[in-house]
Formats: C-alpha cells, sequence, structure tokens
C-alpha cells in the first residue's frame, strides 16, 4: 500500500506561500518586503487552486512561490536592509543622548547596498537588459521633467536628467530613432538598439504635479533600479561605439539650457592611444613575434577600412553643414565600424526590422524652430536624422546657427499667419527662400520614411490627420485603409463613367482579367503575377486589384457563400464543446472588431457628407 | 508621633498574646499586672522576673505597672487601639469630637526618660464602655443590607427580636422633606437603621477635606521635622567598613585595553581599517562592464509583459472619427477608471502647441509599476487560427443524396395531436394514431384515408408488424393491445393473417395462469370495426405507451408507462405473455428488440440496460450521463445505438466501445421526442418539441479503426408547436429515403427527396 500522504505537506500547499508567510519567514517589515521584491523582480503568482495552495482556506490571497522567497533569503541587499534597521536605531539612540561624535561616526559608516549582481542576474546578458529598458526609460524621462521637492532630491532629479540626455545622446549618435508618435500624453519615440526596438513615451514639457493616491517610495524605489540598470546599460552602449561613458558635461552650459549640448561625447580610442604609447614604450622589449603577425593583419584590415572611410568622407563633404552642426558631437570612424556591422543583418533582424529605415533622412536639410516649438523634442527627432537644426536663443544656448543662416531650409512654425506684419525686404527674401512647416511634418516625415510633399504642413493650414505608427490592432479600423479604398473607389467611378479608355487603361484590362481570374483560383496567381511583372505593374497596385477582384467575386458568390455557411453551422453541432466554447470566443471578438469597424465607419461617412452639405450652401 | 504609633503597636502584639492567654490562667491574671513571655510552663517563680523587665522598659506605662495591678484593666484599653486600628477614619475625630466617650489625655512629663507623655483617665470596665456598638439596634453586624429588602424588617435586636422597618415615604414626600427640613442637605442615609440620619459636625468635616483634595484626618500634619536616628550631626561613622588596601586596577592602565587599542591602531597603519572612507567614491555608483563576464546557467526570468503600443485614437491630431461623440463621452466617464476601454479620450488639437499636459502621466507610470510587482502573471498561449478551422471538415450533405428535403403531402386529424405513426412493411401504407382515439390507414403516395377506426380513447402506439407473409398491426389504447387487419387485402393473405391471429384451434395453454388476456373474437368480419385480437394487460399497469416488434414478427414487447413491471413480452404464435423483468430499477422508459442477437435494451431514466434474454442475464450498462431518456433506437447493423433525451442531447453508442458515449450532440432547441435509423440506407433522424426534425447521415464501416461518421444533413422544419409539443413521433418509409412524422399540430406528414 502507499504511504498515505498527510495534508498540506506536498503539492501547491508547499510551493506556494501567501505574503504574511513570506513576510514572516523573512523576518522584515512589509515596506521593505515589498521594496526587495521590486529589486529583485518577484511578483505574485497565481495558482491554479487558490484552495490547495491556502492549505483549505480560500480567502482571496496573493501567492508568492515558496522557492522565490527562500531565494529572496539569501539576498545581500536583505542582509543590508537589516544592518540599516540596526543602524537607523543606533543613530536615533546616538542622537537622543547627545553624542554627536558618536552619530557623525556611524552615519559615515551607514551600510550601503549596491544593486551591480540585482542586474546581473535579472538580466544574464546584454540583449535581455536592453530588451527591458522600456519602462526604465519612460520613469526617467518622467523624473527629469518634475520639480525638486523635500521629497525628490535634486541631486536624484538632476541624476534622471543626465541619465535621459546620455540616452538621447546615444540614440542621436547612432541614428537608430525609428518611429516617433505625438499623443495626448506625450510623444512615444521607437528606437532599434541591439536588434531590439525600445519604445519609451516622454511627456510633454509641463509641470507635472504628483497625485495623492501615488505612493511615491514605489517610485522611488523603481527608479532606484531603473538608474543602475540604465547606467550599465550606457556603460555597455557607449563603449560598444568606442564613446567614454559617463560623457563629460559643461555645467556652465547645462545652467544655461543647453540641454544635450552640455555633454560631450569623446571617444575612448584618443585616450587608449596615449596610453598604449606609453604602454608600448614600456613593454618595448617584450614584443613577440605574434605581435608582429597581428600587427600585420590589423594593419591589412585598416588597409581595407581605410578605403571605406574615404567614401563616407566624400559623402559628409558633399554636406558639410552637417560635420559642422555636430561640432561638440565628434562625428568618428571607427575601426571596428559599427555601422557595417549594423549593415550585415541576418534575415531575422531583417524581419524584425521596422519599416522606415531612413536614418538619414533630414541630412539635406538645416531647419530652425520658431520659438513656440519645443527645442528638445525636435532637437532630438531632427538629429537622430541627421539634419542640423537651430534655435533662437530664448530656447536656450548652443545654438550652432543663427535665424539669418543662409543655409537654413525649413522653419518649424507652430503659430497661425499674422497677415500684415511689415517685414523688411531681407525678411520678406527669405520668407521666400525658406519653407514653413508645422511641427508635424517632421514626424510625418520621419514614420513615412521619406520626405513628403510640404504643401499640407505649410503654416496656418489645417493638417491631415497623424495617425499611429505603430498600426492598429489585427481586426481593428484602420483609417488609412479606409482612405485607399476610397480612392479607388473613386478610380473606378471615373472609368466607368467616362468610357473613354486610354491606350494605358486598355492595356490594363487584360491584367485585370488575369486578376480577376486568379482571384478565382490560386494556382492562376501566380501566373497573374507574372503577368504584372511583366507589365511592369509594382506589386502594391497588382495586390490592390487582387483584393478588389477578390471582392467583386465575393459579391457574385454571395448565395453560393450562404449555403456553404448553412452547411457550416450544421457542422458546428459536431465540435465538442471545448471547441465550441473557443469558436464562440473567437467569434464573438470578431464580431466586437466588426461592429467597431462598422460604427467608426459610418461616422466617417457622417462626417463626411456634413462637410460636404455644408460646403454646398 | 512616630514613636507613639511604634509603642502603640508594640502593646498591640502584647495584648494579642495575652488576650489569648488571659482565658486560660485567669488566676495569674489578678496577680500580675504584665505578663510579658507566654510562657506558661515557667510558673510563678518567674513572675517576678519578667515584672521587673516589664518595669525596665520605659516605653510602656509606667503607672500601669505601678499602680494597677489588674489585667482587665489592660484589656480594655487595648481593645480601645484596636477599634482604632480597625475603624480607622472614626478614630480621628473621637479623639475630638466626643469627650465624653474618650476623654482627654493629660500631659504629663515622663519621670524615666523625661519626655512629655499622654495619660488618659482611668476606663470603667463595664458593658457600656464600648461605645462602637451602644445605640445601634440592628444586630444583624455588617452584611449587605439589600438582603431585607424584600422583608419587612431590617434585622433583629439584641434580644433576637424583629427591628421593623421604619416608615419611609414615596418621591414627593422625600422631596417635600428637603424643601421644609433646612437641615436635609447634613443628611445621610443609613443603611443600618434604613432611615436618614443627620451628619455629624466632623463628617462634613470630613466631606469638605475630601471635596478639597486634602488628607481626611484633621489631625494629619505632612510638615513635621524629621527625626534622625542613625544619621546626622553627630552620628558619622569614625572607622570604614573594609581595611584592605586601594587594589592596583583602579589606578594601573590596563594592559588588555592597551592591546585592543593597538590592535586598531596597526589595522589602521596598515590601511585594513580606514578611519574615514572618501566621501567622492561612495556618492556616485560606479559603472562598469557587467556583462564581460559569463552569464550563469540558469535561464534568465522571463521579460515582464510590454505596455500596449499606441493606437490611431491616442493621437493629438486622429482621424475625425475616433473623436467620441456626446453619448460615448458620457459614457466613458460614468464607467469608473478599471472598467473602462480606454483610459483616455480621444481629443483633437489644430497644432501642437495647444496640446496641454497629459494629468494622468505619473497615474499611469504608477499603475504600470504596481502591475509589474503586484499583479499575478500568467502565461496565455495567443491561438493565432482562423475559427473556421475549428469547426469539423465534413462530406458536403449534396454529395450524400439522397435523404428526404421537402414535406410531400400531410395527412390531416382534426383532433390534433397525433401522437404515433408507422409504416407497412412494404412502405405503401401508413397508420397514424391521435389523442381522441382515432386510428387512420392512408395510402403514403396519396396521403387520403382508407379506414379509420376510433377507439374513444388516447391511441398510444401503433405498431405494424414485420413480417410479410401476413399483414396486421397492433394499437396500444390505455392497457389494450388491439390487433388490426388493415383493408383490401388479398385473400391468401388474409386467410393466412386470420389463420395466425385466430387459429381455429387454440395452442395449449400455459402451465402458469397469465394475468395477460387474449381475447379473439368469434367471428370476425374484415369490414368490421373491431379488432380481431385484443390483448387485456392487467388492470392498472396504465397506458401501453411503447410497442415494439422484434424483427421476426413473432414477439411483441409492450411498455407501460406504470413505475416498474411494465414490460411485457408477447409471443403471437403461442398466445403467451410474460413479464421478462420481475423487477426493474427505476422507471423504463423505452424498450427495444436488438436486430440480429436474441438481446432486449431496456432505458430507464438514467441508463441503457442490454440483457441476454436467453440467457437471463445483463449483458451492460451503458451511461449517457442524461437526466431524463426520452426514446432511444438501434442501428440495424446491431452494433450502435442512439439515445435521445428530455434534456435535448442525443448521444451514439458504439456498443463494442463500452458504457460511455462515443459522441454527444446537442442541437435541438427543445426536448427529443422520437429517433429512427433507417433499416437499409445510412440515415438516421431525431424529432424534437421545438418542431424540428433533424437528418443525418451516419456511416457504420466495417472495420475496427474507423469511427462512425456522422454528418448533419438538413433540418426538416414545417411542423407546429402545439401546447409545447412539436414533432412526436418519426418513422423511415422501408426501401425509400422518405419519412413519415406525427406533430402535435394534427398533421402526419411525409417527407420525400
Amino acid at each position: 500500500m502507499a504511504k498515505i500522504k498527510k495534508k498540506g505537506q506536498s503539492g501547491a500547499a508547499k510551493a506556494y506561500m501567501t505574503r504574511t508567510a513570506a513576510v514572516k519567514k523573512l523576518q522584515i517589515s512589509l515596506a521593505d518586503f515589498r521594496r526587495l521584491c521590486i529589486l529583485k523582480g518577484i511578483f505574485p503568482r497565481e495558482p491554479r487552486s487558490k484552495k490547495k495552495a491556502n492549505k483549505g482556506n480560500s480567502a482571496p490571497t496573493n501567492f508568492y512561490y515558496a522557492k522565490d522567497i527562500a531565494y529572496l533569503s539569501h539576498e545581500a541587499v536583505l542582509r543590508k536592509l537589516r544592518e540599516h534597521k540596526a543602524f537607523a536605531k543606533k543613530l536615533a539612540r546616538a542622537l537622543g543622548r547627545g553624542e554627536w561624535g558618536d552619530a557623525k561616526s556611524l552615519e559615515e559608516n551607514k551600510p550601503v547596498y549596491t544593486l551591480d549582481h540585482i542586474i546581473k542576474e535579472r538580466y544574464p546578458t546584454f540583449i535581455d537588459a536592453v530588451r527591458d529598458i522600456d519602462d526604465a526609460l519612460c520613469l526617467v524621462h518622467l523624473f527629469a521633467s518634475l520639480p525638486a521637492d523635500q521629497k525628490l532630491p535634486s541631486s536624484l532629479i538632476s541624476n534622471c536628467a543626465r541619465l535621459a540626455a546620455e540616452w538621447q545622446l546615444y540614440v542621436m549618435h547612432t541614428h537608430s530613432l525609428r518611429k516617433v508618435f505625438l499623443s495626448i500624453k506625450g510623444v512615444y519615440f521607437q528606437a532599434e538598439v541591439m536588434d531590439q526596438t525600445v519604445t519609451w513615451l516622454v511627456p510633454y514639457q509641463f509641470t507635472q504635479t504628483i497625485p495623492h493616491d501615488v505612493d511615491l517610495r514605489v517610485m522611488l524605489t523603481f527608479l532606484e533600479l531603473y538608474q543602475t540598470l540604465l547606467g550599465f546599460v550606457f556603460f555597455k552602449l557607449y563603449s560598444d561605439v568606442n564613446l567614454i561613458y559617463p560623457p563629460p558635461m559643461d555645467s556652465e552650459k547645462d545652467a544655461a539650457a543647453a540641454g544635450v549640448g552640455a555633454f560631450s561625447l569623446q571617444d575612448t580610442r584618443k585616450q587608449t592611444d596615449s596610453t598604449s604609447e606609453t604602454a608600448q614604450n614600456s613593454d618595448a622589449k617584450r614584443i613577440s613575434g605574434k605581435d608582429v603577425r597581428r600587427l600585420i593583419k590589423t594593419i591589412e584590415t585598416g588597409a581595407s577600412t581605410s578605403e571605406k572611410d574615404v567614401e563616407t568622407a566624400a559623402v559628409s563633404e558633399k554636406n558639410p553643414t552637417e560635420s559642422n552642426a555636430d561640432d561638440n558631437f565628434v562625428v568618428h570612424t571607427s575601426k571596428s565600424k559599427p555601422d557595417e556591422a549594423a549593415e550585415l543583418t541576418t534575415l531575422q533582424a531583417l524581419s524584425s526590422l521596422p519599416q522606415s529605415t531612413a536614418p538619414k533622412l533630414f541630412s539635406p536639410f538645416t531647419f530652425f524652430l520658431s520659438r513656440e516649438t519645443s527645442r528638445p523634442l525636435f532637437e532630438f527627432i531632427v538629429r537622430s536624422f541627421g539634419g542640423r537644426i537651430g534655435w533662437p536663443a530664448s530656447s536656450g544656448t548652443g545654438s550652432p546657427i543663427d535665424e539669418t543662416d543662409e543655409s537654413i531650409t525649413h522653419v518649424i512654425i507652430d503659430r497661425p499667419v499674422v497677415e500684415g506684419t511689415q517685414e523688411s525686404e531681407e525678411e520678406k527674401r527669405r520668407r521666400r527662400r525658406r519653407k514653413y512647416i508645422q511641427p508635424q511634418w517632421v514626424v510625418d516625415c520621419v514614420n513615412a520614411g521619406r520626405i513628403l510633399s510640404e504643401e499640407q504642413y505649410e503654416q496656418g493650414k489645417t493638417l491631415p490627420p497623424h495617425l499611429s505608427p505603430f498600426g492598429e490592432e489585427r481586426g481593428a479600423y484602420d483609417p488609412s485603409r479606409q482612405a485607399d479604398a476610397e480612392e479607388d473607389d473613386d478610380e473606378d467611378a471615373m472609368e466607368e463613367e467616362g468610357g473613354v479608355r486610354t491606350a494605358d487603361a486598355e492595356d490594363a484590362t487584360p491584367l485585370d482579367a488575369v486578376v480577376a481570374r486568379a482571384a478565382v483560383d490560386s494556382e492562376q496567381l501566380r501566373a497573374a503575377e507574372l503577368e504584372a511583372e511583366s507589365r511592369g505593374v509594382d506589386f502594391g497596385t497588382f495586390e490592390k486589384k487582387l483584393e478588389k477582384a477578390k471582392s467583386k467575386k465575393g459579391k457574385s458568390a454571395a448565395p453560393e457563400a450562404k449555403k456553404i455557411d448553412d452547411e457550416s453551422d450544421m457542422n458546428k453541432m459536431m465540435m465538442s464543446r471545448k471547441q465550441r466554447t473557443l469558436y464562440e470566443k473567437m467569434k464573438h471578438g470578431e464580431r466586437k472588431h466588426a461592429a467597431e469597424r462598422e460604427h467608426m465607419e459610418k461616422k466617417r461617412l457622417k462626417i463626411k457628407k456634413d462637410k460636404i452639405q455644408a460646403k454646398v450652401p | 508621633m512616630a514613636l507613639n504609633l511604634a509603642n502603640k503597636s508594640k502593646k498591640r502584639k502584647h495584648t494579642v498574646t495575652e488576650g489569648s492567654k488571659s482565658l486560660a490562667s485567669n488566676e495569674f491574671s489578678d496577680s500580675v499586672g504584665l505578663d510579658m513571655n507566654s510562657d506558661d510552663e515557667e510558673g510563678a517563680q518567674e513572675d517576678g522576673d519578667s515584672d521587673e523587665e516589664v518595669e525596665e522598659f520605659p516605653e510602656l506605662h509606667p503607672e500601669s505597672s505601678d499602680d494597677e495591678g489588674s489585667g482587665s484593666d489592660e484589656e480594655s484599653e487595648e481593645e480601645d487601639e484596636e477599634d482604632e486600628g480597625s475603624e480607622g477614619t472614626d478614630t480621628a475625630y473621637d479623639h475630638d469630637e466626643r469627650p465624653g466617650v474618650y476623654p482627654e489625655p493629660k500631659i504629663v512629663d515622663s519621670d524615666i526618660t523625661g519626655m512629655p507623655k499622654k495619660i488618659y483617665p482611668e476606663i470603667e470596665p463595664d458593658y457600656d464602655s464600648d461605645s462602637s456598638t451602644e445605640e445601634d439596634p440592628n444586630r444583624v453586624g455588617n452584611i449587605p443590607m439589600h438582603w431585607y429588602d424584600d422583608l419587612p424588617h431590617i434585622g433583629y435586636d439584641i434580644n433576637g427580636k424583629k427591628v421593623l422597618r421604619p416608615a419611609r415615604g414615596d418621591e414627593l414626600d422625600k422631596f417635600l422633606k428637603t424643601v421644609e427640613d433646612p437641615s436635609a442637605w447634613m443628611s445621610g442615609f443609613d443603611k443600618n437603621t434604613q432611615s436618614d440620619k443627620p451628619l455629624t459636625a466632623e463628617e462634613l468635616d470630613i466631606i469638605r477635606r475630601l471635596y478639597a483634595g486634602e488628607n481626611p484626618d484633621a489631625e494629619y500634619d505632612p510638615y513635621e521635622p524629621t527625626v534622625e536616628w542613625f544619621t546626622g550631626k553627630g552620628k558619622e561613622e569614625v572607622m570604614p567598613l573594609s581595611a584592605a588596601p586601594e587594589p592596583k586596577r583602579r589606578w594601573v592602565p590596563s594592559k588588555w585595553e592597551k592591546q585592543k587599542v593597538m590592535k586598531i591602531v596597526r589595522a589602521i597603519r596598515q590601511g585594513r581599517i580606514l578611519p574615514k572612507k572618501p566621501t567622492s567614491s561612495t556618492s556616485k555608483p560606479q559603472f562598469y562592464n557587467l556583462w564581460s563576464t559569463a552569464a550563469s546557467d540558469q535561464p534568465p526570468p522571463p521579460p515582464a509583459p510590454k505596455t500596449r503600443l499606441p493606437t490611431n485614437a491616442e493621437s493629438y491630431n486622429p482621424p475625425e472619427e475616433y473623436l467620441p461623440d456626446d453619448e460615448e463621452r458620457a459614457k466613458w466617464e460614468a464607467t469608473d477608471r478599471e472598467d473602462r476601454e480606454r483610459d483616455y479620450l480621444p481629443h483633437k488639437y489644430s497644432a501642437l502647441r495647444l496640446v496641454p499636459g497629459y494629468q494622468d502621466f505619473i497615474r499611469d507610470r504608477f499603475y504600470r509599476q504596481l502591475d509589474l510587482y503586484l499583479a499575478p502573471r500568467v502565461q496565455r498561449k495567443k491561438l493565432n487560427i482562423d475559427p473556421e478551422s475549428l469547426i469539423p471538415k465534413l462530406p458536403s450533405p449534396s454529395s450524400l443524396k439522397p435523404f428526404p428535403i421537402y414535406r410531400a403531402l400531410r395527412h390531416v386529424h382534426q383532433s390534433g395531436n397525433v401522437r404515433c405513426v408507422d409504416v407497412s412493411p412494404d412502405g405503401a401504407w401508413v397508420v397514424s394514431g391521435d389523442d381522441q382515439g382515432l386510428v387512420s390507414l392512408w395510402e403514403v403516395l396519396v396521403g387520403r384515408a382508407v379506414k379509420t377506426w376510433n377507439f374513444k380513447s388516447k391511441v398510444s402506439s401503433v405498431r405494424w408488424c414485420p413480417r410479410s407473409d401476413v399483414s396486421y398491426f397492433v394499437v396500444g389504447v390505455d392497457e389494450h393491445i388491439h390487433f388490426l387487419i388493415p383493408p383490401n387485402l388479398s385473400s391468401s393473405l388474409l386467410s393466412a393473417t386470420q389463420n395466425l391471429l385466430a387459429p381455429a384451434e387454440l395452442p395449449a395453454a400455459p402451465d402458469v395462469p397469465s394475468p395477460v388476456k387474449w381475447a379473439t373474437k368469434p367471428s370476425f368480419d374484415i369490414t368490421s370495426h373491431a379488432s380481431i385480437l385484443t390483448l387485456h394487460l392487467p388492470q392498472s399497469t396504465g397506458l401501453a405507451k411503447q410497442l415494439t416488434w422484434h424483427r421476426r414478427g413473432d414477439y411483441l414487447a409492450s411498455l407501460s408507462n406504470t413505475e416498474s413491471g411494465s414490460v411485457w413480452i408477447h409471443q403471437i404464435s403461442r398466445r403467451h405473455s410474460q413479464a421478462p423483468f420481475r423487477k426493474v430499477k427505476g422507471a423504463v422508459q423505452a424498450v427495444q428488440f436488438h436486430p440480429l442477437k436474441p438481446h432486449f435494451f431496456v432505458a430507464t431514466q438514467r441508463y441503457v440496460r442490454l440483457y441476454d434474454l436467453s440467457q437471463q442475464a445483463l449483458i451492460k450498462t451503458l451511461t449517457p450521463g442524461f437526466r431524463w431518456i426520452s426514446s432511444l433506437d438501434v442501428h440495424p447493423s446491431g452494433d450502435h445505438l442512439i439515445v435521445g433525451s428530455y434534456d435535448k442531447k442525443l448521444c451514439w453508442f458504439d456498443l463494442e466501445m463500452g458504457d460511455k458515449p462515443y459522441k454527444i450532440l446537442r442541437y435541438h432547441a427543445k426536448a427529443i421526442r422520437s429517433l429512427a435509423f433507417h433499416a437499409t440506407l445510412p440515415l438516421f433522424a431525431s424529432s424534437s418539441d421545438d418542431g424540428t426534425i433533424q437528418l443525418f447521415h451516419a456511416r457504420v464501416f466495417n472495420d475496427m479503426m474507423t469511427d462512425p461518421l456522422i454528418v448533419p444533413l438538413k433540418i426538416l422544419k414545417g411542423h407546429k408547436i402545439a401546447n409545447d409539443l412539436g414533432v412526436l413521433q418519426i418513422r423511415w418509409v422501408p426501401g425509400q429515403p422518405w419519412l413519415v412524422s406525427a406533430g402535435a399540430d394534427g398533421d402526419a406528414s411525409v417527407w420525400c427527396t
């Protein structure tokens, strides 16, 4: 006979632990337990059966893995927290007794914990860490914009501001920004770093008030962790592109609101060269044959890279303004060639790549910011895409170009046109030469991956809608597709109404026929594709045609479809209950999406009709 | 004063010992004034010594030892002293305010010590000398007086007589008394006498003192000068307590301490202990290449889920259709923060400079953090499949023709509620019976009644005998089963049938008389409307609700709707009936013969049991898992069984596979009434109270490995629902893919391809 199992000795009862039990086991306060959980990334688990996990009690509680708690009990930070508790007692005692000297020496030897090992534990590889810095960047950017007070020491705020600036510098330096979205919550940025997409949200520059129901202690604990994490990540990122970390900050410039310009990126090789020289002098006698061979090898590769260097130099000569703009932002050509490494992408990296990969989109342009636009935002975007940018002195010092500079091609302006201003001849001339565009143009260009026409975005014009570059959920309403469909319909109508067929249209008709056939049969799809290719129709239009043909076909085949639908309805009764519920759930989601889509479509049509009606009278 | 008290307490001690002794040695007490030592054994010879001792002791009453020889004096005085102790506060005023009771003491300089001392006058040792009890008539003592609350008296006097309760007025009297008597405020209620007593001046004084927060004792002096007994001037000790020399450790520095200090000093010199840490390095965290060392083997913890990326609705300048109208806005504002689908309302700004700061930015971040460290995480697999792929791929019904599609004709029963229907084995005739007792015979192709029989009572079942050499059908009406011969038979067939049902010579009667009566009409006319043979089931078996034939047509099973003992098997050739089951567990719902073997299916409410009739044994119990089975039918191969239930479900059993259903189908909206397998084609149908008939293609394979294929074919609609009843019975037309159905709306219909 098998041994009788005792209740509560194995299984879920052993594997899980309630929070109260965990706090009791670790012998710390709840606040310290929370802090430890935040730092170690331990979160509650949902047992399959709460009753079994809680020894027959079904009261709502939070459960942790018992192993997680056992793992916490060996944590170095936990020991330090206990030491800190003892220290706090000693200090209070010394202060109470008026033993100032003792108190001072205690304060000097206060236990301080470091989080290095925790970072390494939570992110064993660098890629893991980069993958998880989204939240860290959000929080750091938020705290960088908060005012300092008693609860938030100014050192913390300035450290956050420094980290935010360092990240922006890195992104600008590597041109890794991909997408920007101006939302009502703030500005979303998406960059691609080490083949990982990093998305972060930066609030608009307004003073934030901390709500009362927000526990600042929790946020500060997270911030503590995130500061350390970002420090280590930035160190690695900077040193991978041969930059010194931390970049030295010019406090004078910082005080004059230079923002990112207060930091200067420095190449590590300058330093290492000098140090290696001295090392060579001292170790001159110990050079072996192996070293010589290695040296020869490096010279060879250096020769090959130097050719490319020349090429890039030629490119940069074409627009010399760029290098001028980045005078505090030394563009260097490294021997390890990080750009080249980025070019050697794997198939997987290619597939995961965002669509807009035009890292030097704005390199031919020079921008000037009007004073009502946000400098940090547009400085970051424009410089990330290789453009030059200047700003008036009211937006901070450090502008590389003046307003009167002849090279300025675009002025980012965000105010309505004022009629009847008196401008000098010079100003008028300048106004004619430059393009005055609204800020959305910059962001839309970035998201589109190409330079859009400035016409729609000129000063004072009603802007086209700003759509999310991250797209919608699958099956949700997509305004851009609706717009496309509308255009197509218009085209169709025109073709049909006109009745006059150009040679081009005649040319297209056989293709249409082929496409229509392709919509029916998948085998003919390939033939149709080949046909289209031979005619020089690009793939996008081909696909559109195919879709249209399919929808037409769908309309004609409606009764047949209905019959098939009936059959499948009958077949549904042969599903098992599990499958049926799953099916119903999925169908429910689809219906919901469809209803939403329909609702939006209705709204759109109504708005359109209203507009037309408003125009007619 | 302190001295006095000490004296008194000493005295008291003596008297306690003496009091106990005085009773024992009365003779001595007269002669000996003060007996200090309680040594009775030592006798009188030592008395003198003790006297001397007493005289030597200065604090005791010198006069008493000198002048008074009586011990009783002493005693009385001691008693007074005791009173003082026990009564506490009482004694304080006794001295002052009752000079009659306690006389003033005289203050005299002592001869011996020369200090002043008090001398009290003599007290007569008679009964009245004790003042404490003299005036109280009530002698119950110090007991809770509420014991006497219900009694007319308040205690007993010294003679044992009842002390009656003094009359006390009501509240009004009390009030008037307080108004009239100016000294009422100075009186208090005495429990012992149950009456008001005026307070004495000293009592009032105590009350006043207590009010003022003073010591209640008027005599007490808190500022008495201290008396120094052991310290003070002239009492200093001259010699130290110990003459030991001062130890060396008091003035030589400690060697151990020196060693400890030197240890620290050496550590500081060697740099092991930093007396002051450099502050610059501690204030800033040093960053280094953390990932230069190899990662541990352990898998990294799963990354935290990322936040959802923003959609078009969150844009500062979204397309206009995203903007909420008033209704949506009101709805959004009315819902709680947790219930909202999105945590913001879309808003359109014409320019970027007009976009305000987002109010909930910090809160959003905070909730995200709460999610990160407080929310349990569950890994969910997201199914990325087309829901249509879940629907099983079955052959198209159009490829499985023929099966009935439309209603070809209707045979209407005027009374409604056609309960039962059956088709003749040659597939040409249909019999239908209704609740009014009307049984009509009609042709499948025409639908017109050829002949009707009226039984004046509810026809519960009709069944055509499956034999082809004879032609008749049976009708179950109440507790009777009527055997009817259809008209227009060929003469040979008619005579064969008549011979079978009404033979010239009856077979021998069974040994055990059966309760079922077989009654044959002696002279049968084919044109008459009477039955040729009638089976009378025993009384109170109830309605014969189901009749079913064995495949050979010799055995007929009938099922009545009583609780038990309701199954009968009748053998036509032997004109014999028997009840195969003595007792059946549960109410039997349906019975069926196995098409090939001598087996018999019995469906109770929950289970279907399969019995071997030849062995008389239970073979199998099937559990469909339904609440209430309504009907069952056996596949012509005999290996498969379908069971329908009133809880809308149908299940398919493979008899080879065990007692659990192979498939459970639930598609009817209401209870299933009837099921039927087609005898030759792979078809079966089910009818339900929702007024529909559902057709299925059911192909059964010969090899054991392939599961039966069940394909839903068509839903036949046409019957109306009457009194919550739909299609009550269905039968297939033998040899044709046609279906005959009996509906509660009074129609018997034929469905054709």
